[in-house]
């Protein structure tokens, strides 16, 4: 009886310390490209704080955006979700494929505000 | 920086397609009225058959008496015009563009062969430079546009090489090889890389002439 409860408080102490350890893992340097199969290049300089805090990019949604049935949830975001949860690798009907779902993300938001990297070794810096 | 990405991807990428698109249907346009006006004749013997046989001999390694006589030159002649037209239209960075701006994308080759094509280019650009100077024979023939026909179509493939490694000045090179690039492409219908538009007709026309009129081979 004791036993058991010193184990379910040992369990729930390394549980909580396994959350808070992985929410407390080191900022995002780079975009993880490890859904790629054998990635051509370096993957993209990214840190993810920073970049939205200089960039002045309040809204996630911006990049985290929602879709339900084909229609975008005006406030909703998906931070909760990976880019690649939704975007396959290959195109299918209106989603954009992974790669293309990055790149017009990123790429289209810098020629538009002219500012940020837009040739393919400032984002996948060796 | 973006302002000149964005105009020489843009307006100006616009203009070296058209030139080249425009110019080499221009040339091939004024050879067929000149043959039509001052040979006319020549229509009357050319023949499908024989033409095609011709070219299909031309563009067989070792297919022609003439290559056999000169197994290196050969060797390095399909090899570099092989990789100089297949690297860059299967080149991933360039199918990425093309499906950003045109929605287009089509198979595309690894980067690292890529890449290894684009070494065997320049070390070709290399080989014809040396051959030029050093080979009596073809150094006799040689002008300076010669040198620059060379450099213009080595260029593209030394600033993208350069562009791709990151090794020094990634920007820099990167706008030289878009530039470079654009160059190469308005080069071809108005300079003698133009021997693109014209070698098929050319060798249909020597086919059909010893096929058809002197029932010889022309390889
Ligand atoms: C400029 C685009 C952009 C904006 C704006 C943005 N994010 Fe992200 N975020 C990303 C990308 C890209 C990833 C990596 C996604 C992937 O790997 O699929 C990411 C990943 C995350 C992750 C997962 C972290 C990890 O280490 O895997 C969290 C949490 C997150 N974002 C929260 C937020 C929140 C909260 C906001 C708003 C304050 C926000 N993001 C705004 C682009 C953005
Ligand atoms: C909840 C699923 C989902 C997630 C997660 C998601 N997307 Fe999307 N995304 C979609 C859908 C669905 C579309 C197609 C919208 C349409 O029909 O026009 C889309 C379209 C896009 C488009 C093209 C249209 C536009 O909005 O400009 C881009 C770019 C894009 N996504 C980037 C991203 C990036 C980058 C991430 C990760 C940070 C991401 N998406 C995460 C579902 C998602
Ligand atoms: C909504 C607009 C927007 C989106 C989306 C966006 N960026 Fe940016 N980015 C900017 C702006 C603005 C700057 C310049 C900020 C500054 O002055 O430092 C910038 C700068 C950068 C820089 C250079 C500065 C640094 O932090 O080192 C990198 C790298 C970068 N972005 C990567 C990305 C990547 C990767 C993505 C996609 C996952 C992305 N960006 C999406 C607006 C955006
Ligand atoms: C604004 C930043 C940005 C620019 C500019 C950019 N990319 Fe990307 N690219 C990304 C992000 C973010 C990803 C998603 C995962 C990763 O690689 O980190 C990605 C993914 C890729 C992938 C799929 C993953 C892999 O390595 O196989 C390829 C290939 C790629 N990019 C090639 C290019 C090429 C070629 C160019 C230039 C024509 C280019 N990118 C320009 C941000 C960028
Ligand atoms: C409109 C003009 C062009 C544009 C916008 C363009 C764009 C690019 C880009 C973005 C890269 C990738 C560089 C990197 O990885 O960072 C590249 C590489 C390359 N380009 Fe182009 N290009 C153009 C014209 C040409 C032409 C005309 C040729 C040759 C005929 C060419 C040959 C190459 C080669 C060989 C590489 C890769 C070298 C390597 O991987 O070793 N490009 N180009
Ligand atoms: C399919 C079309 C083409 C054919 C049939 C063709 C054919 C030839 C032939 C027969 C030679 C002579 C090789 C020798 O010296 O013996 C040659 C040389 C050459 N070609 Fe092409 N070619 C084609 C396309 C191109 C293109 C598109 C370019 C570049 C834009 C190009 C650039 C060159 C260069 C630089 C040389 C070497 C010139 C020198 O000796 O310095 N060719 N080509």
């Amino acid at each position: 009886m004791n036993k058991s409860v010193v184990y379910m408080i040992a369990f729930v102490i390394i549980f909580v310390f396994v959350l808070v350890s992985v929410h407390s893992q080191e900022d995002m340097e780079r975009v993880d490209n490890s859904v790629f199969k054998n990635p051509e290049r370096p993957s993209a300089l990214f840190r993810h704080d920073e970049h939205n805090e200089n960039a002045d990019i309040e809204n996630c949604s911006e990049c985290h955006h929602l879709y339900e049935d084909g229609q975008m949830i005006e406030d909703g975001s998906s931070e909760d979700q990976h880019c690649s949860d939704c975007h396959a690798l290959k195109a299918s009907d209106s989603i954009p494929a992974l790669r293309k779902a990055f790149h017009m993300n990123c790429k289209g938001c810098h020629l538009e505000q002219k500012q940020g990297p837009v040739t393919c070794g400032e984002c996948h810096k060796k | 920086m973006h302002d000149l990405y964005i105009f020489i991807t843009g307006p100006l990428a616009w203009a070296a397609f058209i030139l080249f698109i425009g110019g080499s249907l221009y040339r091939l346009l004024a050879m067929l009225i000149l043959v039509n006006r001052k040979e006319r004749f020549i229509f009357s013997y050319m023949s499908l058959r024989y033409g095609l046989r011709s070219i299909l001999h031309w563009i067989t390694p070792f297919a022609t008496v003439n290559m056999r006589r000169h197994p290196v030159l050969t060797v390095v002649t399909f090899l570099f015009h092989i990789c100089l037209i297949v690297t860059p239209i299967f080149l991933l960075s360039h199918v990425i563009l093309w499906d950003e701006s045109w929605n287009l994308s089509w198979w595309s080759l690894p980067d690292g062969l890529a890449d290894f094509m684009t070494i065997i280019v320049i070390a070709g650009a290399i080989f014809f430079l040396i051959r030029r100077i050093v080979s009596p024979e073809v150094q006799f023939v040689t002008s300076a546009s010669d040198y620059i026909i060379l450099a213009i179509v080595a260029a593209p493939f030394v600033t993208g090489f350069l562009a791709y490694h990151q090794w020094f000045a990634y920007e820099f090179f990167m706008v030289l090889h878009i530039l470079t690039g654009e160059m190469m492409l308005v080069a071809i219908p108005f300079t003698r890389l133009s021997h693109m538009i014209y070698s098929p007709f050319t060798r249909a026309y020597m086919g059909s002439e010893f096929g058809g009129v002197r029932h010889a081979k022309d390889w």
